[in-house]
């Protein structure tokens, strides 16, 4: 299918990538410019993209991945860059269906917006936040920025107008194999939150900790994601926390990070009815006590009245998050 | 390592019925000497199969984000493979233990080009032993579909078998120019069997165990496509003998 190479420039950055940048290039061997940017390689990943024809470019190590991006985007001789992260590949359609957006729609727009693929620990990820995310790293030349942090989408800058966001299924797709295990997954993440930026005003440790449910509750999605989901949620609302920590103290620790214990995070909860394993303990210590009482109230009104004070506390809490919002 | 023999398996979504056929045809493959392979085309799976789905080593994966044609998809994957037999195998055949030995027992045979399978319903009856052709616009069809019936013989000659259970020579196969990739669905496999004939190979189907066909399974897959007919008939008309 389609006639000769593709006139696209394929740009890849790696670091230590041996194990997954066979994969990678070979999904690409039919972009007509591959450029690798390494990042101080210590195994074999520049050998390897040169024994494949890419041409081999170094950058001394950085913090953050998206900001040097930036300077490796003019290189490419073509009008079309596709930016791709070593642990990432293609599928065996993709030159056909690239063939094809940029002939469509190339006129159009400069950008397009590609769905991504995570595989977790041995399993693709779908629930919110993992899937579809969407990634902008097929573009015109010059049309795309990135900011100096890592993960955050790049700025358009002809207009967001010009961006065509590719709506799955059955569109192309980058495959992205992020993390090998659960622990994997941990130690990046937190390398991600170390290695970040931080503004140096508006610390509030309270808004990482409500972040953090709410990236938990956002995140569990037990009927796509099986056990694995509880895993990666609990990480990621973890993720928020330490964030919130490493903050206050880049900021000097000048605020109280006792606040955020004010905060009604049980009514954050998307399962209202949930007992939580806390609640479920009270409930047991009352029992012991009542049962060391002679002529105590019988078992199923106890439990009545528990119900009935958890439900009232319940919409205390809720007030009073409301009351937090405002 | 070049292997005797590569199923090719273009499937979509029905994880579950694949790994079945996967399972009954490395069951058959056991009874062969030689070492085989399988590339499984993942056409579009909403879930994208993944390794740790079907652990066997034996397995390679090769995924297509958008529908492509069965004829696309196989030419493609034929260029992943190194071994010197192709077995297109669709997701819900269900192998016998003997159905590849019997195959494999004739491909040696000289002159003879592609190698098709009596199948069967799960109910027993009959859904391919061969397709033969009618007069006008009848074209090609199964032969005896959906009839009680036993194999008289080893084998007969045909002038197309269907591409659901279909061996050829990996060589000839890529002579000819592999499927024709104008079919978007439906008699790509009648129309690589008429230009096999045309090189001057046979094709034959043999009765090989009890092989189980389900067909058409896979969801928003269409009976017939009208276009691939027409397109058929338009190239083939006149071409062919007709015995059906």
């Amino acid at each position: 299918m389609g006639d000769g190479m593709l006139q696209i420039t394929v740009i890849i950055h790696t670091r230590d990538s041996e194990a997954t940048l066979p994969r990678l290039l070979e999904s690409v061997r039919w972009a007509e410019e591959r450029i690798v940017v390494d990042m101080e390689s210590r195994d074999r990943t520049c050998e390897i993209a040169r024994q494949s024809g890419a041409t081999v470019v170094s950058t001394p190590i950085a913090p953050r991945v998206d900001g040097i991006r930036n300077n490796f985007l003019e290189l490419g001789k073509h009008e079309w860059v596709f930016v791709l992260d070593s642990d990432e590949y293609l599928a065996a359609d993709a030159e056909w269906v690239v063939r094809d957006l940029i002939e469509q729609h190339g006129q159009r727009f400069d950008a397009f917006s590609i769905p991504r693929y995570n595989m977790i620990a041995g399993q693709i990820a779908r629930c919110r936040g993992w899937y579809p995310d969407q990634q902008i790293r097929l573009f015109r030349k010059g049309c795309v920025r990135w900011s100096d942090t890592t993960h955050k989408p790049p700025v358009i800058l002809t207009s967001r107008k010009r961006l065509h966001v590719l709506e799955p299924p059955g569109c192309l797709h980058i495959h992205h194999e992020n993390y090998a295990s659960v622990e994997q997954f941990i130690e990046r993440q937190f390398r991600y939150a170390l290695n970040d930026q931080y503004p140096a005003d508006g610390f509030s440790f309270e808004r990482y900790v409500a972040e953090a449910f709410e990236e938990f509750n956002y995140r569990l999605d037990e009927k796509n994601d099986g056990e694995l989901s509880f895993a990666l949620a609990t990480v990621m609302a973890w993720d928020r926390v330490i964030r919130g920590l490493i903050h206050w103290e880049r900021t000097g620790r000048k605020d109280s990070l006792s606040r955020a214990y004010s905060l009604p995070v049980t009514t954050l909860s998307r399962y209202p009815d949930c007992l939580f394993p806390g609640d479920v303990e009270e409930l047991r210590n009352r029992v012991r006590l009542l049962e060391s009482v002679p002529g105590a109230k019988s078992m199923a009104r106890l439990v009545k009245c528990f119900r009935r004070e958890h439900r009232n506390m319940k919409e205390r809490l809720k007030r009073m998050r409301q009351r937090f919002r405002r | 390592m070049s292997h005797r023999l590569c199923a090719v398996i273009v499937s979509r979504g029905l994880d579950e019925l694949l790994r079945f056929c996967l399972k009954n045809f490395f069951e058959s493959a056991s009874g062969l000497s030689d070492q085989v392979q399988v590339i499984v085309a993942d056409n579009a799976s909403a879930r994208p199969y993944t390794a740790s789905s079907f652990p066997d080593s034996r397995v390679r994966l090769l995924r297509f984000d958008t529908q492509t044609g069965f004829a696309a998809a196989c030419n493609r994957a034929v260029q992943e493979c190194d071994a010197e037999q192709l077995l297109f195998l669709n997701n819900d055949v269900l192998l016998d233990r003997s159905t590849l030995v019997r195959m494999m027992e004739h491909c040696d045979a000289p002159g003879i080009g592609v190698i098709g399978s009596w199948l069967y319903f799960p109910d027993g009856r009959v859904q391919h032993r061969g397709v033969v052709f009618g007069s006008d616009d009848i074209g090609p069809y199964h032969l005896d579909r959906g009839g009680y019936l036993e194999p008289r013989c080893a084998f007969q000659e045909f002038q197309a078998v269907t591409g659901a259970c279909l061996m050829v020579e990996r060589e000839l196969f890529s002579r000819i120019g592999g499927f024709d990739e104008s079919y978007s669905f439906g008699l790509e496999d009648i129309d690589f069997c008429l230009r096999v004939r045309q090189s001057g190979r046979r094709v034959i189907c043999v009765n090989a165990g009890r092989p189980l066909h389900f067909e058409s399974l896979t969801p928003g897959r269409v009976e017939l496509d009208v276009s691939s007919r027409q397109l058929f008939l338009q190239r083939w008309r006149g071409k062919y003998s007709i015995d059906g």
